[in-house]
């Protein structure tokens, strides 16, 4: 896992692997390959070539969604250092009290159709997920994978809850 | 480079070694088709200009008649002339409650497809109505182009699901064209912007059509096209406006025979057309129509605004979504591109620039834009143009059942393709042998409100305890959007797979029958079309005329008036003939009669255009 390969989402790119990342170049990296590789440039080749052209395409496509966005590219980074993290994670006790509480909260105003009161509840929430995305730099700049990957999962309980803000609010 | 609008016949020479591709604009109320004659899209013109209206018309004798022609019969036999059938394709009739009570047709089918009886007691499918309107687009195009057509792009609307998509897929097959992609309306747009202008930069493409409102966000850079959000409403569209104008002026008008319900919208969409240069105009049922849902009424491009308030918030909300899905604030676009023809009317515009807050741009014509985009997109495809590169997303989320009626999103919407994605789940049960995997779309949180593409079963797993069993499920989708779902038991590598085809109510075998049905009956006696053909343009000056007789019977002398009548009298009679060429003849003659009177009209039509402008100058300078 640790050892870059052909599959490695940052040389796909042809990128150093670092959290901090000049999103302008990979977008640039990933234009100059879709240019390539994309698969509609291979619609009148052989077979072959075609799919060939097609899962180069589709291993550039994922690359880049998960380098683009801070979170998935975090997760990325851990697993490339074998740091996985699993479906039933716990959170610390305190935390998940405090997240418990809230579901509880967000929940009573779904049921009760205060809208207002949702779009307050996810405002908040973003602002702390903003904040634990940059927390993430230091994290990631000073090598403690230990504490990057305990906020990693506060960012998935708090993912689930932005969810919930979201379905409560097209409801 | 300049997009221009061939004429028939045009640059015929250096076509030779191309091959023939096109692309189709399958519209809700108009389509089009376009190719790219040397590097630059032009549309193919045909009768009447390159719009054919998406109408078709089936009579007693199995006749089919498509476009203008059909369009003139809609009033005199509503039930047999199905317009807007883009609203009902890949729909059951669970989809359709809120727009069937003004479908002026005789409608039937189940929650996965509808069918519609036409004269004669023969049902239709809403994939054979499209098949025909493509057929017509497809002469034209073999006609212009000189041979036949090897290959088609067809736009649907980005917000259609696989249903609507596979069903407008089998339309394309039925019509004899090889479907090379199914392209994304706003897409087509931005392509054709794009290319047209050498634009960078991020751009909102508006799409209200009249069946369906679409909102993308794309990336332009050198040649690179990057959807980067797709949102919208497959069922929303300038139809819905014509029908709200036509319920405020007839109001209990779902109760009226199909006739008056067909003249009423028909009506509406008169009016909503004037007032995009005038500021008011007369709504009018004439007794012709219907004694009881006799009106006359004014109509002033205030109501219009107001009336339309509730549809064009619901495009606002569609908006802010794909935004936000985007990432970006509304000051980090660098331009709003207006597609569709519903985007002509002021108040539409007046909406998006305050939603926007920027003027947008509309100097391509919004009706064409998406049929030229999509024949850049066929030259791609056919390995003719090499520097445009089209990175388009899922629009909807693609997930699976979990217990419970749960949806678990593998994909999510605005996912670019090709991709794939891969989940591992666990067994429920105790000694569970086999998992039914059942494939949904859309972003809702239950199985029961997503829409269901495809369910199938991994069996032959060995009895095991509940979450000893895990099975991997891997989604694959290509660059034309069509996707794989494979499962997989990991402790004994059982695995199953299947192409999801959605079902939308016709099976491959019954899609394949038509086709072979539609060979058979090729062959078509050309009198007795000639001889519908006719009829159908009588019908239709017959009505406008009456009509006009007694809207503008101010601007009608009596000495026209009696040579009117006259000449009215005769095509009657003629109508009842068998003789085309005497109801041709007819037609000539009503035409002369009435030609002063013609003349007045048109003369106080340009008139009131020009004062229709400067009033919304005057408005504009006050507005601002």
């Amino acid at each position: 896992m640790a050892s870059p390969s052909t599959s490695d989402a940052f040389s796909l790119l042809g990128l150093t692997p670092s959290y901090e990342i000049d999103s302008a170049a990979l977008e640039k990296a990933y234009f100059e390959r879709s240019k390539e590789l994309h698969p509609d440039r291979y619609a009148t080749a052989p077979a072959n070539e075609r799919v060939a052209a097609l899962s180069k395409a589709r291993a550039l496509n994922d690359a880049y969604q998960t380098l683009k966005k801070p979170v998935p590219r975090a997760e990325y980074l851990l697993s490339r250092a074998g740091v996985t993290i699993g479906d039933n994670e716990r959170l610390d006790p305190d935390l998940l009290m405090e997240f418990l509480e809230q579901r509880e909260e967000l929940a009573a105003a779904r049921q009760a159709g205060r809208t207002a009161e949702v779009a307050t509840l996810q405002a908040a929430m973003v602002k702390r997920r903003k904040a634990i995305i940059a927390l993430l730099s230091g994290l990631f700049a000073s090598e403690d994978l230990v504490n990057a990957k305990k906020q990693l999962i506060v960012l998935r309980y708090l993912d689930r809850y932005l969810e919930e803000c979201e379905a409560a609010l097209e409801e | 480079m300049l997009l221009q609008i061939a004429e028939p016949g045009e640059s015929k020479v250096k076509e030779a070694c191309k091959p023939r591709v096109v692309g189709i604009d399958l519209g809700t109320t108009n389509s089009l088709v376009a190719h790219v004659a040397d590097a630059s899209p032009a549309v193919i013109s045909g009768e009447g200009g390159p719009l054919v209206p998406s109408v078709v018309n089936y009579s007693l004798d199995g006749v089919i008649v498509v476009g203008r022609l059909a369009q003139a019969r809609a009033i005199e036999a509503p039930r047999d002339t199905l317009a807007s059938v883009k609203r009902l394709i890949g729909r059951g009739l669970k989809d359709l409650a809120a727009v069937r009570s003004l479908l002026p047709y005789d409608l039937g089918g189940d929650d996965r497809a509808v069918h519609i009886t036409v004269a004669g007691g023969r049902k239709v499918s809403p994939v054979e109505v499209s098949a025909e309107v493509l057929k017509e687009l497809k002469r034209r195009a073999e006609s212009s182009l000189n041979g036949p057509i090897e290959g088609a792009v067809i736009t649907v609307p980005a917000y259609f699901d696989d249903a609507q998509r596979q069903a407008t897929r089998d339309a394309g097959r039925l019509a004899g064209l090889e479907v090379m992609r199914l392209l994304a309306e706003p897409t087509a747009a931005a392509l054709a912007y794009g290319l047209d202008r050498g634009s960078t930069g991020t751009y909102a493409v508006y799409d209200l059509g009249g069946g369906t409102f679409d909102i993308s966000i794309l990336k332009l850079v050198d040649g690179v096209f990057e959807v980067k959000a797709t949102g919208g409403d497959s069922a929303l569209g300038g139809d819905d406006l014509d029908r709200e104008i036509a319920k405020r002026m007839l109001p209990g008008l779902e109760k009226a025979p199909m006739k008056v319900i067909a003249a009423a919208i028909a009506e509406a969409r008169r009016a909503k057309e004037a007032l995009t240069t005038m500021s008011e105009t007369v709504f009018a049922i004439v007794p012709a129509v219907s004694e009881t849902y006799t009106v006359k009424k004014v109509i002033t491009r205030g109501d219009l605004q107001t009336w339309a308030q509730p549809l064009l918030e619901r495009t606002g909300k569609a908006c802010r979504r794909v935004l936000k899905d985007a990432e970006l604030e509304r000051e980090q676009l660098d331009g709003v591109i207006l597609v569709g023809g519903s985007t002509r009317s002021p108040v539409v515009r007046e909406y998006v620039a305050d939603l926007f807050g920027r003027t947008p741009l509309s100097d391509l014509d919004p009706e064409q834009v998406v049929a030229l985009g999509a024949a850049v997109q066929a030259d791609v495809l056919a390995g003719g143009r090499k520097d445009v590169t089209l990175l388009d997303v899922v629009p909807l989320s693609l997930g699976i059942e979990l217990m419970g009626g749960v949806v678990e999103k593998l994909i999510h919407r605005n996912t670019t393709i090709p991709t794939g994605a891969t989940q591992t789940f666990t067994t429920y049960a105790d000694n569970q042998t086999g998992f039914d995997i059942h494939i949904l779309q859309g972003e809702r949180e239950t199985a029961d409100a997503c829409r269901s593409l495809a369910r199938f079963m991994l069996r032959g797993v060995p009895p095991m305890i509940a979450g000893m069993g895990r099975v991997e499920i891997t989604f694959l989708i290509d660059a034309d959007g069509l996707l794989k779902v494979m499962a997989k038991e990991l402790s004994t590598g059982v695995e199953a797979s299947i192409e999801v085809k959605p079902s939308y109510g016709l099976s491959d075998e019954e899609v394949e029958k038509m086709l072979i049905d539609s060979f058979e009956y090729a062959e078509e006696d050309l009198a007795k079309r000639n001889l519908a053909v006719e009829r159908v343009e009588a019908d239709r000056i017959l009505a406008a005329t009456r009509q006009a007789f007694v809207t503008d019977a101010a601007l009608l002398d009596d000495e026209v008036r009696a040579a009117g009548e006259g000449a009215i009298a005769k095509l009657e009679a003629a109508v009842k003939g068998e003789d085309y060429l005497a109801i041709r003849h007819a037609i000539e003659g009503l035409d002369l009669a009435t030609k002063p009177f013609a003349q007045k009209r048109m003369n106080r039509a340009i008139a009131a255009q020009f004062q229709g402008v400067a009033l919304d100058d005057v408005a504009r300078k006050v507005g601002a």
